[in-house]
């Protein structure tokens, strides 16, 4: 039973052949190898965050628990082909103490644990939704453009936009699982207000609820060529008791592209899922 | 069930919406707008510094196209190979639908570009993105003078690069799994699909897309037509999903 809720999460193309194209633009050492540690580059007067980033993963070795379950088996490989960080499975991993869930968020998040989350909408080849979308083990791909941002998701090949030409948060949008983003610079951070969510969203794997109360602020800041900080708040006062902060530390993914990874190509393993 | 019905229910899959949609209503930066606030849409097209014309905006194709690619040719005008003409015909009426992927959320390429729902072109140095509101997913297409690779992942929109020639940007894509069809009518193709769109901007508010179907496993020779856009200004994409509530899928016939 552990295994059904394993395998869900580490589903890849048999035959995936990762994608090796020198990127252009990427400094590099004598030895020809990427410099990470370079400054990072810039693009109209800001910092760019444009790139192939991956959330920092978990070392593998014994224990490692990459769902972040609890009582989880360690999935092959520490999340297949991917290597998977600590926020994927728990959102608040780092946070002292965890998640400040309200009591009905604490419940719902040990109910899901215990059917090993066989209700992640995920599960099903739903989206992802705008959060989510950063912790995956797949890489994601950000192209910055003057007016507007995009994250590009091998995940769902799907994508999230940040509208960065000055227009205003919409006052009633249409609920959706990314939300609708408007992102403005404030010296070297590029800082992107969410609202519009829709009810129904899983932050994690652990199944941390989000609701249509959520109001969600990003701070995206580069700090060298080869390390992207991303400083989430998640304001929901219906699921949880007072804001909270983490940070999702993504490395640069040099020399590749993404792939396709469809959810619904060859989907086998929703009728198998179980729980209580 | 009737022929015709099975039609009708390959057709809603492709058309279906969400019923509470609202229309974002914002003003789009940079159109021409005549006296009275509208946008003028038969102004000249927008050139960059580089004198080529700007392709960035929301647009939406002509919805015939999805249902019937080869709309505007004439009764013989696709040159099949004669399996492809068999399968083709035996997928009249809708019949087999439940084979197309894009009844499982997956609608491939050139079908992509077909929806009915708009998409966002983005310029960017080296790539031009594509966002598509319907199935809320992407194309990338290549402008850094990459070649295109020798032997590509199959993939559901295929690997495409982009250059201009004078002024039609041209995309060619290859790489593109084999299963998905043409259009709602079943045309097929093979993994041998050479897909050439010349990108043609008229003016501010319209464009074609001068689509070649290069594919000698299934075509005796190569065909094109003619694809028209309109641009959608003052609005923005809205998220679909189509895996959401997806009742289409069970109703289709097909294996």
């Amino acid at each position: 039973m552990r295994i059904a809720a394993v395998i869900l999460l580490a589903v890849v193309p048999l035959t995936a052949q990762w994608l090796h194209y020198p990127t252009p633009g990427v400094p590099r050492l004598p030895n020809g190898k990427p410099n990470l540690g370079a400054p990072a580059p810039r693009t109209a007067g800001h910092p760019d965050l444009s790139g192939i980033w991956q959330l920092e993963p978990v070392p593998c070795g014994p224990g490692a628990n990459f769902a972040g379950l609890s009582g989880a088996a360690v999935g092959p490989g520490c999340g297949g082909d991917y290597g998977a960080g600590r926020e994927f499975g728990n959102i608040g991993a780092r946070l002292a103490g965890g998640l400040p869930y309200q009591p009905w968020a604490a419940e719902l998040v040990k109910q899901r644990s215990a059917d090993f989350g066989k209700d992640d909408p995920v599960a099903w080849c739903k989206p992802a939704g705008a959060l989510r979308l950063l912790t995956f083990p797949p890489y994601r791909k950000i192209i910055q453009t003057p007016a507007v941002t995009v994250i590009l998701s091998e995940r769902d090949v799907t994508f999230r936009q940040i509208l960065t030409d000055g227009r205003s948060l919409p006052k009633d949008p249409e609920p959706s699982w990314n939300g609708y983003s408007v992102g403005k610079w404030q010296a070297d951070t590029l800082v992107v207000e969410t609202v519009g969510f829709r009810d129904g969203t899983w932050l994690d794997r652990s199944g941390s609820p989000m609701t249509e109360a959520a109001k969600v602020t990003e701070k995206f800041r580069r700090t060298n060529f080869g390390n992207l900080e991303i400083e989430v708040t998640v304001d929901d006062p219906k699921a949880y008791t007072k804001p909270w902060t983490v940070r999702l530390h993504q490395l640069l993914v040099p020399d590749t592209e993404l792939l396709d990874y469809y959810c619904q190509d060859n989907e086998k393993d929703a009728v198998h899922a179980v729980g209580k | 069930m009737t022929g015709f019905a099975k039609a009708a229910i390959v057709l809603m899959s492709a058309v279906a919406t969400p019923l509470c949609a609202q229309w974002f209503k914002i003003t789009t930066p940079g159109i021409p707008r005549t006296p009275d606030g509208k946008p003028n849409l038969s102004a000249p097209a927008p050139r960059g510094p580089d004198g080529k014309p700007l392709l960035s905006g929301i647009w939406q194709m002509n919805g015939k196209y999805l249902q019937d690619i080869a709309a505007d040719l004439k009764p013989g005008e696709v040159p099949y190979q004669p399996w492809a003409e068999q399968l083709f015909n035996s997928r009249r009426n809708g019949a087999g639908g439940k084979n197309d992927p894009a009844a499982r959320c997956i609608p491939g390429m050139p079908k992509l570009d077909a929806l009915p729902y708009p998409f966002k072109i983005i310029e960017s140095p080296g790539m031009v993105m594509m966002l598509f509101e319907g199935f809320t997913t992407f194309r990338q297409i290549f402008t850094d003078g990459r070649e295109l690779p020798k032997d590509p992942n199959p993939a559901w929109f295929g690997y495409s690069t982009g250059k201009w020639e004078g002024d039609d940007w041209v995309v060619n894509t290859i790489g593109i799994r084999a299963e998905t069809w043409l259009d709602n009518a079943g045309r097929p193709h093979s993994d041998a699909l050479h897909l050439i769109e010349r990108f043609q901007r008229r003016d501010f508010g319209h464009m074609d897309i001068l689509l070649t179907i290069d594919d000698p496993k299934a075509y005796t020779k190569p065909w094109t037509v003619r694809e028209d856009l309109r641009l959608i200004p003052d609005t923005e994409l809205l998220e679909y999903v189509c895996n959401e509530n997806n009742k289409d899928y069970e109703h289709l016939t097909g294996k």
